[in-house]
């Protein structure tokens, strides 16, 4: 399997996507965006299948706003989504809007989807005091509670512990929320997603695990982060029930996601691994000519996501080509006004930092405080 | 009521138990059994399976998932079964339980306990007799307290479940049965940041907290007895914060301090109170600050609580050199 020869990118590997029957992976369109996949149609609406294209092109072209605005210098970091827009957006709405959603490192579609702003979206991008967590996160760290979208620590993994806590509590409080509790394929290799699978088989919370399984952990391939041949079975030894999607397939990712979400009722947990595909860098810092080809990503155009959904919303004669010129130009203009919003607001001052800590200051804080103004204050001369 | 440590501990728990439908339990050991120590006897039997409940054999997941719990408006008490296996859990009770609150601008809280029975003097060897307090009071998001009565162990019990933040609390393992003492179980909780005047003296003051305190005070009365020294005893009882005007009052009157911990010296909490102690009262003293805690050496199964542990020997020749010393 591994094809990678010591210090050179790896010679490109076939889609996994290509063999989907064989390989188990469940899917509603193939890549000509036709209803040619072992899972029945979930019926969505054509407002909904619009919704879901029409989210996922403003993804892509925040994504790519986001990605000029960090090499341009004018945000100090950047973590593409490119090529993983169905997952997000198929997965929010499979969800309630009082679901938790634990997001991972890509995701952006619960701010977008459940009726937070693009301004404050870009304010967290920027660092602004007024943005939810004040400018604290790096930029696409975002976590909104309005919308119920956590952010959890930065280290990727840590969280998945948090999300099948919080299922926990649900069901104990016997509150009517679910959680969705996403993670990257390096994850898995983190204790916490061992502890979390092994607490869920046992105490079966309100919790379905989505592990985005997009190809890469940074640099890592799939072949050096684990010897099994997928995610899902993971869960077999914890008694979770598991199955693989093709993650590209948004009619597909919702159907999974609502029956998990439906099934948290009768036996709690689900991990499902939905297949994509990393087409961009892993952040504004990685270098990927180190340890992949370019030719790598065109084999994965053809199940680029936007390009299949709108194939299949072209078939039923649900979108057409004024539609996707006025779209491509509100969402132009949308993050333009938002882009100039947010650059204009203010920055947290010297104080800020000492907020939140714990809910009440203490004198260590105080007294840290205070210090840090005189000597702020008696430095300018 | 007269009780132990043990069962001051418990009887906080329970109290609480009953009268918050938030608050749970959870850790290796603490159902059936009633916890290696027996801290949680009994209560699993009271409230039921679901509020003491039996983990996976995994520290980082028991505190991972009581962060969850917490998030979503349970107060969970997470037991760590000796506090030498709660490294496992660093990054989740530092990076994690400690920092939502702050990373979230505010939007998430994690109150949450952590039971971790601590320190030496039980022929423990290196996991069974650590000192832990240092590494978790770097960095901030979280309060340790550290009880060595039986109130101060119901009261601030009590404040760590009602706390709005994360609290790690050092319970005195040599202390759970040897010790009893008279309990005023009303309810009340401590507050958490006040220490407590053990001893009053005029010569020097010895600041501890934990089951040297007891010690602390046993050698203070014979150096009286023995040498005319009256050592002023503070029990500091919380770390983070901890009672800073207390020990500063004490040290401006005495001129002298010695810091008393289990914990190895080098960057010990010791450390924090002689910097802070001579920045706030340089012209008070009269003498260096002296500590007595553990060489940087691990614990020794068969003489660590004599030789790496502060024992009455130590604690006495610091606190006289120290009062006797002059320029």
């Amino acid at each position: 399997m591994t094809t990678q020869t010591e210090g050179n990118p790896r010679t490109p590997e076939p889609v996994p996507l290509e063999r989907a029957g064989e390989l188990g992976i469940h899917r509603v369109i193939d890549q000509n965006g036709e209803l040619n996949g072992d899972l029945a149609d979930p019926g969505l609406s054509r407002d909904e299948v619009r919704m879901f294209y029409e989210t996922m092109v403003l993804l892509r072209l925040i994504d790519e706003r986001g990605w000029k605005l960090q090499r341009s210098g004018r945000i100090a970091f950047w973590i593409p989504l490119r090529g993983q827009e169905a997952v997000q957006v198929a997965a929010t709405h499979a969800m309630d809007p009082a679901d938790w959603i634990f997001r991972e490192h890509r995701t952006m579609s619960p701010w977008l989807m459940r009726g937070a702003s693009l301004e404050l979206l870009f304010a967290q991008l920027f660092g602004a005091a007024s943005e939810p967590q004040k400018g604290r996160r790096l930029p696409c760290l975002i976590g909104n509670r309005a919308v119920n979208m956590v952010q959890g620590p930065t280290q990727v993994g840590s969280f998945i512990t948090h999300a099948c806590g919080v299922g926990w509590a649900a069901k104990l409080k016997g509150s009517d929320a679910r959680v969705l509790g996403m993670f990257g394929d390096g994850a898995t290799s983190r204790s916490e997603f061992h502890s979390a699978m092994n607490f869920a088989g046992i105490h079966r919370p309100f919790v379905v695990f989505l592990c985005v399984n997009n190809s890469w952990a940074v640099s890592t391939p799939l072949d050096r982060q684990t010897a099994s041949s997928e995610f899902a079975a993971k869960g077999n030894a914890y008694e979770v029930p598991n199955l693989r999607v093709d993650g590209n397939d948004p009619l597909a990712v919702y159907a999974v996601t609502k029956k998990a979400r439906a099934d948290t009722d009768s036996h709690g947990p689900t991990l499902i691994e939905a297949i994509t595909w990393r087409s961009g860098f892993h952040t504004s810092s990685d270098n990927p000519d180190l340890y992949r080809q370019r030719q790598e990503d065109k084999l994965w155009e053809p199940w680029d996501p936007i390009r299949r959904t709108r194939k299949y919303l072209t078939r039923a004669d649900w979108w057409n080509d004024d539609d996707e010129n006025d779209l491509l130009e509100r969402c132009a203009a949308r993050i333009q006004k938002a882009v100039e919003q947010a650059e204009n607001m203010d920055i947290p001052g010297p104080d800020s930092q000492f907020e939140d800590v714990f809910e009440s200051s203490n004198w260590m804080l105080d007294e840290q405080r205070k210090k840090l103004l005189d000597e702020l204050a008696d430095g300018n001369h | 009521m007269r009780m132990t440590v043990l069962e001051a501990l418990r009887a906080a728990m329970a109290y609480e138990l009953d009268n918050d439908p938030d608050v749970l339990i959870l850790g290796e050991d603490v159902g059936t059994a009633g916890g290696i120590f027996r801290v949680t006897e009994g209560l699993q039997n009271r409230f039921g399976k679901y509020r003491v409940v039996d983990t996976p054999m995994d520290e980082k997941g028991i505190i991972g998932h009581a962060i969850g719990l917490a998030l979503f408006g349970m107060k969970p008490i997470a037991e760590i079964q000796f506090s030498g296996f709660i490294h496992d859990a660093h990054e989740q009770i530092m990076f994690c339980a400690a920092k939502y609150r702050w990373i979230s601008g505010g939007q998430y809280t994690v109150p949450m306990v952590i039971r971790a029975p601590s320190f030496g003097g039980i022929k423990g060897g290196i996991w069974h007799s650590q000192s832990i307090e240092s590494y978790y009071a770097h960095g901030g998001g979280i309060k340790i307290v550290c009880p060595s009565t039986p109130q101060d162990a119901y009261g601030l019990m009590l404040a760590a479940i009602r706390d709005p933040d994360p609290v790690l609390v050092l319970e005195p393992v040599p202390l759970y049965r040897a010790l009893s003492g008279e309990v005023n179980e009303n309810g009340e909780a401590s507050k958490i940041g006040v220490g407590e005047l053990v001893r009053s003296g005029s010569h020097v003051t010895a600041v501890t907290y934990g089951p040297l305190r007891h010690t602390t005070a046993k050698v203070a009365d014979e150096l009286a007895a023995s040498h005319g020294i009256e050592t002023e005893v503070i029990d500091l009882v919380s770390l983070i914060p901890y009672d800073i005007d207390l020990l500063t009052e004490s040290v401006e009157t005495t001129g002298r301090l010695v810091i008393i911990h289990e914990a190895s010296e080098t960057l010990g909490f010791g450390a924090e109170l002689a910097a802070r102690v001579q920045q706030r009262s340089f012209g008070s003293l009269q003498a260096p600050i002296e500590r007595v805690g553990a060489p940087d050496v691990p614990y020794s199964y068969r003489v660590g609580d004599e030789y790496c542990r502060p024992n009455e020997r130590r604690i006495a020749a610091t606190i006289k050199r120290t009062a006797e010393y002059s320029f």
